[in-house]
């Protein structure tokens, strides 16, 4: 049975509708990652689940319980939030100590469990200092160390990496996620980098507009995005409209087969997408699927190799991994260029990407 | 570069740097002449005058001498007999202006803190209200809570229209207020009290309150306060383990800053205050134009307030220098 459920959650800011009618079970000891561009509701649905903000309809539950009129100081999830929130006037251990000291523990005990915390952590020799003798890095230690000193059932973090540099980000997803699988605590992190939630999460909800666009696991979510705003905001995809004709795509003169075969009536415009590292120039080349294209630039970022080529119905990325391929490619030059069907993905056009 | 060019260059790099200096060097001196004209200027004549002496059926005349002073402390007729009537004078000054600037504030700074939570236009329509109330003078002030606190028609009337008056000499409360000096054997009476003369005081520099604590209660991160709440505070605990502790410094500042104001009140405190109860900027203005006409020592007087005044400052700042992170 799932810990945390909220069912038909909606937040109305007037007559913006922030969150619409998001229903998602949060299992007990996953990772689960909010998803999502800047104003997508990602941060309000944390926010209502924390009991900072009341939804306008909708129900939380916690193992069974309805929590949503429940105010945040008795839900106690541990939070950690964007900017830290740490209490400058306070030492690194009272930060750490200060849900104890609410909660009513006595002076020895919550310094001994501060500690721990801080040991944690990694900043066993810092309860001392000040919070603003810490760096970015440390200060994120802090709150999350803060935020599971009441043994919280459910630990929430709100774009937690946003105040870090990139080197540091990359480092700290991976030991928050270390961290969370050690105490196999039920975690929702906000993000809007689809990489930390692809590093991080079991479980990852794309929202856009106040709504879970989809829910899954981070590879499926990549591999098998439900709809054309999923497939645009997980890595990078080429689109390209087409009709549909018996199955296939149809642009112009050109056609392109689709497996499994592409279920819209015949006539129907859509939207078609590709991954960069799907398409190759890859010889032998099948005749199925080739696309005659003309190089227009060439991207060599070490890890990766980016082609751009311009084809009959619209401008595509193709990307090489270092090594893949040691082919020379010029601006300007003809090539075909190969879709395989099993990587075409086909979205209605209704459902382009916002 | 040849070395006749480099002295070319270090000459025409000279020039623009002393022009440049001397300018800047006559804009400070201007700088200095018109902070000498206005602060040390007068400070120093009313020191000059504070060291003069009364000539009785005229006026004063400079000298050097601490007469004073030592009148201020210890009275005119000492070392005869001693008197610390000014000190008591003093003493009434610092006493109406530490209750009073504690009083704003405190009533400040949960207004100031509302105030903050509100929308944005809302807060500029507050706080172009409150700018606009400092335009009415100390007099107009008073004559306000004059009419307001006066026994005839005023708070007392009002009492006793609503049969408050009578309902409290029924359970203590007006036998209380008599033993306080709120009430004569009738009526609930404010003027004169000091309870009139603090609250009047603490009207008048209530905006400045609201106005000091304003930015730092807005530049108050919120999700400091949320942070709390998650971790299971209840909101009297945040107000307590977070807010106060976290503006504690500018609470102290303007608190400071309002006492400092409120040491010169004079027309609230002359209205309000009982005439053994006044105040040091009372008996300056007797001295310097009213019944007793000795500006020596009404300048002796102002000197002594104003070092009082600075003392404080600087206990203050001793102490926000203390609690600094």
């Amino acid at each position: 049975m799932p810990d945390l459920r909220i069912q038909g959650v909606t937040m109305d800011y007037g007559p913006v509708r922030a969150v619409d009618s998001v229903s998602l079970d949060f299992r007990d000891g996953e990772l689960t990652a909010l998803l999502g561009p800047s104003g997508c509701g990602k941060t309000t649905l944390l926010r209502m689940i924390a009991g900072l903000e009341a939804p306008s309809r909708g129900k939380i539950t916690l193992d069974g319980a309805d929590i949503t009129a429940l105010p945040a100081h008795k839900r106690k999830f541990g939070m950690v939030f964007q900017n830290f929130a740490l209490f400058p006037h306070l030492s690194v251990a009272e930060n750490v100590a200060y849900a104890l000291a609410i909660g009513g523990m006595g002076k020895p005990e919550r310094a001994k469990r501060a500690a721990e915390l801080l040991d944690m952590v990694q900043l066993a020799d810092f309860g001392d200092r000040r919070i603003g003798a810490l760096s970015g890095g440390q200060k994120q230690r802090v709150a999350i160390a803060r935020a599971l000193a009441q043994n919280p059932s459910v630990f929430l973090l709100d774009e937690p990496m946003s105040a870090l540099d990139a080197k540091l980000r990359e480092e700290m997803q991976v030991e928050l996620r270390l961290l969370q699988q050690r105490l196999g605590i039920t975690t929702i992190v906000v993000t809007h980098d689809q990489r930390e939630a692809m590093t991080m999460a079991d479980r990852v909800v794309v929202m856009s507009k106040g709504r879970a666009e989809q829910v899954g696991p981070p590879q499926d979510i990549y591999h098998r995005p439900a709809n054309a705003f999923v497939a645009d905001f997980i890595g990078r995809t080429n689109f390209w409209d087409a009709r549909v004709e018996g199955g296939t795509l149809r642009m112009g003169d050109l056609r392109l087969t689709v497996s499994p075969a592409a279920e819209f009536m015949d006539g129907s415009a859509v939207r078609a997408a590709i991954r960069p590292e799907m398409t190759s120039f890859d010889q032998p080349m099948p005749e199925e699927n080739r696309v005659p294209a003309r190089v227009t630039f060439v991207r060599d970022i070490g890890s990766t190799r980016d082609i751009h080529i311009d084809t009959p119905f619209g401008p595509m990325v193709v990307e090489y991994a270092l090594g893949e391929s040691n082919a020379l490619f010029k601006v300007g030059q003809e090539i075909d260029v190969h879709l395989p069907a099993t990587a075409i993905k086909v979205f209605p056009a209704a459902a382009e990407a916002a | 570069m040849s070395a006749p060019d480099a002295d070319l260059a270090r000459t025409f790099e000279g020039r623009p740097g002393r022009v440049g200096l001397s300018l800047q060097g006559v804009l400070r001196g201007l700088m200095m002449a018109l902070v000498c004209l206005i602060c040390v200027v007068p400070f120093g004549l009313i020191l000059a005058v504070s060291l003069g002496h009364k000539v009785e059926g005229a006026a004063w005349v400079w000298g050097f001498e601490f007469s004073n002073y030592t009148r201020f402390f210890v009275g005119a007729l000492w070392p005869e007999q001693w008197s610390d009537l000014y000190l008591q004078k003093l003493e009434y000054s610092l006493y109406y202006a530490v209750i009073a600037a504690v009083l704003a504030v405190l009533t400040a700074f949960p207004f100031t803190w509302f105030l903050t939570r509100l929308p944005r236009a809302a807060q500029a329509r507050w706080l172009i209200f409150l700018l606009s109330t400092l335009s009415l003078s100390e007099v107009f002030v008073v004559m306000g809570w004059d009419i307001l606190l006066s026994n005839k028609s005023g708070l007392p009337m009002v009492l006793r229209e609503l049969g408050i008056t009578d309902w409290a000499k029924g359970n203590g409360i007006f036998d209380w207020a008599r033993a306080n000096g709120l009430a004569n054997p009738r009526d609930f009476k404010f003027k004169t009290s000091v309870f009139a003369t603090v609250l009047t005081m603490a009207y008048l520099v209530w905006p400045y309150a609201v106005i000091l604590l304003y930015p730092p209660l807005s530049r108050l991160d919120h999700s400091m306060v949320e942070a709390a709440r998650t971790m299971g505070a209840r909101p009297m605990q945040v107000m307590r383990t977070v807010i106060l502790p976290t503006v504690r410094l500018p609470l102290i500042g303007a608190t400071l800053l309002l006492f400092v104001l409120l040491l010169g009140v004079y027309v609230a405190v002359s209205v309000f205050a009982d005439p053994a109860q006044q105040t040091i900027a009372i008996s300056i203005y007797d001295e310097v134009r009213g019944a007793t006409l000795n500006a020596p020592f009404g300048a002796a007087q102002s000197v002594i307030l104003l070092l009082t005044a600075g003392a404080f400052l600087l206990l203050g700042q001793l102490i926000l220098n203390r609690r600094a992170p």
